[in-house]
């Protein structure tokens, strides 16, 4: 008989919350966030040209405003990535490809 | 890619992730480790590199009001709280060997080889070799899962592993590297199917009988097997790393666990070169682990002749060749660290010929090319839509010499830089063949940590096979001292 023990460890991570969703898209900026992977460069001018079908007004900081964000140190990422979005005036992001 | 969402919505700004079919388990468990279980995806259907665009374009737009209900719909509903978990000493399984096999296996806790059950008895005796640390110590945290890597979690799969008690000081180096940022364990789930590889450096590796020798990336020796194989393991517990029915491991094809390496410093010094662990910052005396990333290895590569040249002229291009059609992730990348590992015998004529090992690294550097044009082709293949040789000198990410021409056909170096070229010899010293490892670009650099261990109390492992009396990194008394008995190991 014998009796064994568990061979994970206990979670590090603190549960965080989402952020408020928006009313609508209509008049607000929406950041694109490329991976630059798996065709983002066609796919999101295809998605703007879908979103301001549905939502007139809406507005887009394309990717190139922010680089790759593949590979990029974490900590860097959490430290700039914020600021960068609120100078662009970024109320919602759209984040691409995974694949 | 999910990362950069989480930091959005920790800012306060709504994120929706889009992410193709195949990958929305991974993702889920990548934004569950971020402590965000609930972030919004958008399914791209299938498989975009193999989509024409008029499949392109239909997905997308069928994909958009998933975007719409990401940002502007009602997500972020109370989950369940995550169920407790065990404590590391609870007895999470009652039962025989085979049971204990079974219930690992359906639990998703083992590698599919059956492992030594983990009493609490035989993982006392790993942190008898490990004094200095508590069971409870955090040696780092590992994603995507983000678990404490504690010095307890190892000695349980180290024993799970079948490793001994006495490679424990070395197991908690090897964690401690895969724990740097810059190892990015994170991305050990990518779709290349990388693993780690672990070279053992310095007297720790004659003490404990890792193998440098024939076969020497065989299994078949106790060391460098299990030590091989616990890293695999404790990728999958504590990285959450599991391929189907468990998620986090997106590895396509990938390839299982390599054994730890060794190298033969005694040849190495033999010939006035240092060794991989001097190399890597180790003093005389010390011991340490490397870890790296394998994406995949060369041919065995035959040199013969008793010049240098004639040996690196074929290494060059046959280690050149291996790496050629991986080299555009490091001109990506800006980081890329292969591995040859050199035959006694060759290096032995390389060195005998008055090179150093950084003349071999700046030969196989400057004799190693591919046509641009391959490069760029490689890296749309892979999903690099948008990579370009010119871009990247643009950007300062490569030097001028990677766009002199708009020639397709102009040869760009393979290896970023000679000093990212790792050597080691090992091998057969009664051959003359060299092998050669690609790693992964960022993803798994190059990471060194001590051993930290003391070898005066030696003694030799049960069934080491070293000429040498080997020694021995355990204190003695082990288990004994601490009071902790068998009596629950045995049927």
């Amino acid at each position: 008989m014998y009796e064994v023990v568990w061979p994970l460890a206990p979670r590090a991570v603190a549960p965080g919350t989402l952020a408020p969703r928006l009313p609508s898209l209509a008049g607000r900026t929406i950041g694109e966030l490329w991976d630059y992977l798996f065709r983002g460069e066609e796919l999101f001018p295809l998605l703007r040209r879908a979103l301001a079908a549905r939502h007139p007004g809406v507005r887009f900081v394309p990717y190139d405003t922010f680089g790759s964000i593949h590979g990029r140190d974490d900590a860097e990422l959490a430290a700039t990535l914020p600021a960068i979005l609120r100078a662009h005036g970024c109320d919602a992001v759209v984040v691409a490809v995974g694949a | 890619m999910v990362r950069a969402a989480a930091v959005a919505e920790r800012a306060g700004l709504p994120s929706v992730s889009i992410v193709s079919t195949a990958f929305l388990e991974q993702a889920a468990v990548v934004a569950r480790g971020l402590g965000l279980p609930g972030l919004p995806l958008a399914e791209y259907p299938g498989v975009p590199m193999t989509d024409g665009p008029e499949a392109l374009r239909a997905k997308v737009a069928a994909l958009a009001d998933e975007v719409v209900a990401g940002l502007a719909g009602t997500v972020g509903a109370p989950t369940a709280p995550a169920a407790a978990e065990p404590g590391p000493r609870d007895i999470v399984f009652r039962g025989s060997l085979d049971d204990v096999q079974e219930f690992f296996h359906r639990q998703l806790w083992s590698d599919g080889l059956p492992i030594v059950p983990p009493t609490i008895a035989r993982v006392e005796r790993f942190l008898a070799h490990v004094p200095d640390r508590a069971p409870d110590e955090v040696v780092g945290v590992l994603r995507p899962d983000t678990r404490a890597a504690t010095v307890w979690s190892i000695a349980v799969n180290g024993v799970m592993a079948g490793c001994r008690p006495e490679f424990m000081p070395v197991l908690v180096a090897i964690v401690e590297a895969l724990a740097d940022p810059e190892f990015r364990v994170q991305d050990a789930g990518s779709t290349p199917g990388w693993e780690p590889l672990v070279i053992v450096s310095g007297p720790v590796a004659r003490a404990l009988d890792f193998h440098h020798g024939q076969g020497v990336m065989r299994v078949g020796r106790r060391a460098n097997t299990s030590v091989g194989r616990f890293v695999r393991l404790y990728l999958r517990n504590v990285a959450g790393l599991r391929i189907p029915p468990g998620a986090g491991d997106k590895g396509s094809i990938a390839a299982t666990f390599h054994v730890a390496l060794a190298e033969d410093e005694a040849a190495a010094r033999a010939l006035g070169w240092p060794t991989f662990g001097e190399e890597q910052g180790f003093g005389p005396g010390e011991s340490g682990v490397t870890v790296q990333s394998v994406v995949s290895a060369s041919p065995p590569i035959y040199t013969a002749g008793t010049r240098a040249r004639e040996h690196l002229e074929v290494l060059a291009e046959v280690f050149g060749q291996a790496c050629a059609y991986w080299s555009f992730t490091g001109m990506k990348y800006g980081r890329w660290e292969p591995l040859l590992v050199l035959g006694p015998a060759v290096a032995r004529v390389i060195a005998a010929d008055g090179w150093s090992k950084d003349d071999v690294r700046r030969y196989l550097w400057e004799h190693a090319t591919i046509p641009a044009g391959r490069a760029e082709r490689y890296a749309w293949h892979l999903g690099s839509t948008a990579f370009s040789l010119a871009a990247q000198v643009a950007a300062g990410a490569l030097p001028a010499a990677y766009a002199a021409s708009p020639d397709p056909e102009r040869p760009v170096r393979v290896f970023l830089r000679p000093e990212a070229i790792g050597l080691v010899v090992a091998g057969d010293p009664g051959r003359n063949q060299s092998r050669g490892y690609v790693s992964n670009h960022i993803q798994g650099g190059r990471v060194s940590r001590r051993v930290r261990v003391s070898l005066a109390d030696a003694r030799p492992p049960r069934g080491a096979f070293a000429s040498e009396p080997p020694l021995t990194a355990a204190r003695r008394g082990g288990s004994a001292a601490r009071g902790s008995s068998d009596a629950v190991d045995q049927a």
